[in-house]
């Protein structure tokens, strides 16, 4: 395990991001190296996350992001560069972890296998006061229980809440009508609680 | 025991209502309804508290070193991939060969020990960087340039 880096959470894309996305979207059609470097730099955190969220396994995590960046690339010219990245960048590594998913013959509906494949992930911050203590403590327990929930929950708690996207945003990433997100949304949040409760009770 | 709220109120939009996604309306039914229901309330505090929990949470991530710039093209990994298992069939076959023939040529001890070692020591050297290959191709897949 040699990572070091420390990534800040919810790398939400301002407005600015978004215009500076779309020129080196066009650049990077036109065969700028620079610009696809560019673009792999900016993105590739937020995907390499959603795809450890997914499969709890730095390596599997790595090998995805990887093979989405690779995809990401070989079908630029046909990205319609008026849409976020973003987003677009998301549906790629979800597809992926789902034909990884495929191969080892696991399902949506299964929980990630090991109660603490995200928390062990988790940077460790400088030692602080109690009430840090606590929040540590807080998000410690809530990542466990997102990795005790079957994997379609918990993709659509973190796109909203770590990953900060949009409802329409989630829509378009999930592949479903924007009309069903918060039902969806609110069920899955609710299996979260539970697990929480459940979690407390034992801890 | 208050009525549950599911029967005048869907409760889903307390997650809307967490995520500031709702209508005028129905933002207005909330907070209404708010006022007057601990028990929502008690739902909403938990939302924002786990939410609150999940945004501010890092991560470790892969190192800028260890992503290499743009991801080689496919071809270019399907000709490694085949590459790979050939010079590995033709080392075997190589130093099998050679050791074979060797071992014929000649009954002085000598020869035959130096004849071995440099087997040895070639086949050690070819699969030592096989190895070496087969690790890094696990990490290594950007190092080609897209074109
Ligand atoms: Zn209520």
């Amino acid at each position: 395990m040699n990572t070091v880096m420390v990534e800040s959470a919810a790398p939400a894309m301002v407005a600015g991001d978004a215009e500076s996305d779309r020129q080196l979207v066009d650049q990077a059609k036109a065969g700028e190296p620079t610009a696809c470097d560019a673009l792999a730099r900016r993105h590739r955190r937020a995907a390499y996350l959603l795809a450890l969220q997914l499969l709890g396994n730095r390596d599997d995590a790595m090998d995805v992001t990887q093979d989405a960046m690779l995809r990401f690339f070989t079908t630029l010219k046909s990205f319609d560069a008026t849409r976020r990245v973003q987003p677009w960048l998301f549906t790629i590594v979800r597809n992926q972890v789902r034909d990884l998913w495929r191969r080892r013959q696991r399902r949506p509906g299964d929980d990630i296998g090991e109660s603490d494949a995200l928390v062990g992930q988790l940077a460790t911050p400088q030692p602080g006061p109690e009430a840090d203590l606590q929040r540590r403590e807080l998000k410690a327990r809530v990542w466990r229980a997102l990795a005790a929930l079957p994997a379609e929950k918990r993709e659509i708690i973190v796109l909203r809440d770590f990953h900060d996207l949009s409802y329409s945003d989630i829509a378009q990433v999930l592949g479903i009508p924007i009309g069903t997100v918060m039902s969806r949304l609110h069920g899955a949040r609710r299996q979260l609680r539970a697990r929480l409760e459940e979690g407390g009770r034992h801890a | 025991m208050p009525e549950p709220c599911g029967r005048t109120f869907d409760e889903a939009l307390l997650s809307g209502y967490v995520d500031r996604a709702l209508v005028q309306r129905d933002e207005q039914r909330v907070r209404v309804h708010l006022e007057r229901c601990a028990r929502c309330r008690a739902v909403v505090d938990d939302l924002r508290a786990v939410r609150e929990a999940t945004m501010t949470s890092t991560f470790e991530t892969p190192r800028d070193d260890e992503w290499s710039e743009a991801p080689r093209t496919e071809s270019s990994r399907l000709l490694v991939g085949l590459g790979w298992p050939l010079a590995t069939a033709w080392a075997v076959i190589l130093i099998g060969y050679a050791l074979w023939g060797g071992w014929q040529e000649t009954e002085n001890l000598v020869e035959r020990l130096l004849l071995l070692g440099g087997a040895t020591g070639f086949g050690l050297l070819f699969f030592g960087v096989l190895l070496d290959r087969l690790k890094a191709a696990k990490t290594d897949r950007y190092r080609e340039v897209h074109k």
